[in-house]
């Protein structure tokens, strides 16, 4: 199946916003979404946005029934590694069910790979939940590392009422 | 003791790489450490930074047997959650071991949350940590932090060196 790749615009955030749900019910957390479209486009395409965006897109002819040509996205930023130097982390991967098992998950990641090593990074980081065996079996046949299961790295966070606490002067 | 948090400068990248050796060695991995303190320089202190970072100074009286003032640090930067927004990941947080309980580890954290929240309304602050490095656990744990990994089962996982190569080869052609 035909599809293209390219750079995501602030045009694009109604259907970010919309696969970022189907991610998130895929993930069977649907419930954790706060973000909203409008929340996308000013923290995507302001000045100094968060975060950058790559669209994967099908040809009229392949459009969905409820009429959605843009089929796929990846969502991405800088960070730092105080070891290895500049890194890319990939905050979201996602591809419409029907549109899976076309390389368009592969063309998507690959392009964030490419965009980093542009930027000077030598890592590209990302997470993936320990029961989406799916993913991480995709992942692993990529020639990635779980860093959790080898190393035993555990991810924390700190929000709400205890974010507050900690950051009283 | 007295301690003063400050933001880093581009001359404090020396002793920052010093500490971000240290612990390296605190975390059994000292051969991991690829960068200096040039690289420091160039990406902590350009147009678009790639990090920040606080320092914790102490008075001279109290200077380390090598004579360092520079004690502790923290280093940071912003990222996205598509599901809560605006983060702050806290890549290191180190204070020389003869400095430790006196409240500077926790002072370091806390001007993190608060620079974060003031300068990018962060709703987040996210770190890892070794699983068997029960001291650091420990003193998040006390400070409300959830590990992620326990309690839904998320994976951290990395593509580098060659693979990441291989991966960056394939990408569509523009």
């Amino acid at each position: 199946m035909d599809f293209s790749i390219r750079a995501a615009n602030v045009e694009d955030c109604k259907d970010i916003a919309r696969m970022i749900t189907e991610l998130a019910e895929y993930e069977k957390m649907a419930d954790h979404v706060k973000v909203t479209q409008r929340d996308l486009e000013q923290d995507g395409f302001s000045k100094n946005p968060f975060f950058h965006g790559i669209m994967a897109e099908v040809p009229e002819q392949h459009k969905t029934k409820e009429g959605h040509t843009k089929i796929g996205y990846a969502l991405y930023f800088y960070s730092y590694s105080s070891w290895k130097g500049r890194a890319v982390y990939m905050e979201d991967l996602y591809v419409m069910p029907e549109f899976r098992g076309k390389g368009i998950g592969k063309a998507l990641m690959s392009k964030v790979a490419q965009l980093g090593l542009a930027a000077g990074c030598n890592q590209l980081n990302f997470t993936v939940l320990d029961w989406n065996k799916s993913s991480l079996d995709f992942y692993l046949s990529q020639g990635c590392f779980d860093v959790t299961a080898n190393m035993g790295y555990h991810c924390m966070r700190c929000e709400g009422e205890a974010l507050e606490h900690l950051a009283q002067p | 003791m007295n301690f003063k948090i400050r933001a880093a400068k581009k001359e404090d990248c020396k002793d920052i790489s010093r500490m971000i050796m240290e612990l390296a060695v605190y975390v059994k991995m000292p051969d991991q450490v690829k960068i200096s303190h040039e690289e420091l320089q160039r990406d902590g202190f350009c147009q678009n930074p790639f990090f920040e970072c606080l320092v914790a100074e102490i008075p001279e009286e109290h200077k380390s047997k090598e004579g360092f003032t520079v004690v502790g640090y923290a280093l940071y930067f912003y990222t996205y959650s598509t599901w809560k927004g605006s983060t702050v990941y806290l890549e290191d947080l180190y204070v020389m071991s003869e400095f430790r309980g006196n409240g500077i580890g926790t002072g370091l954290l806390s001007k993190v949350a608060e620079v974060a929240k003031k300068k990018k309304q962060c709703v987040q602050l996210q770190l890892s940590v070794f699983d068997w490095n029960t001291p650091s656990r420990d003193f998040y744990a006390a400070k409300g932090a959830q590990d992620l990994t326990d309690t839904e089962g998320w994976h951290f996982i990395r593509f580098d060196g060659q693979n990441l190569d291989n991966l960056a080869n394939e990408a569509p052609k523009d």
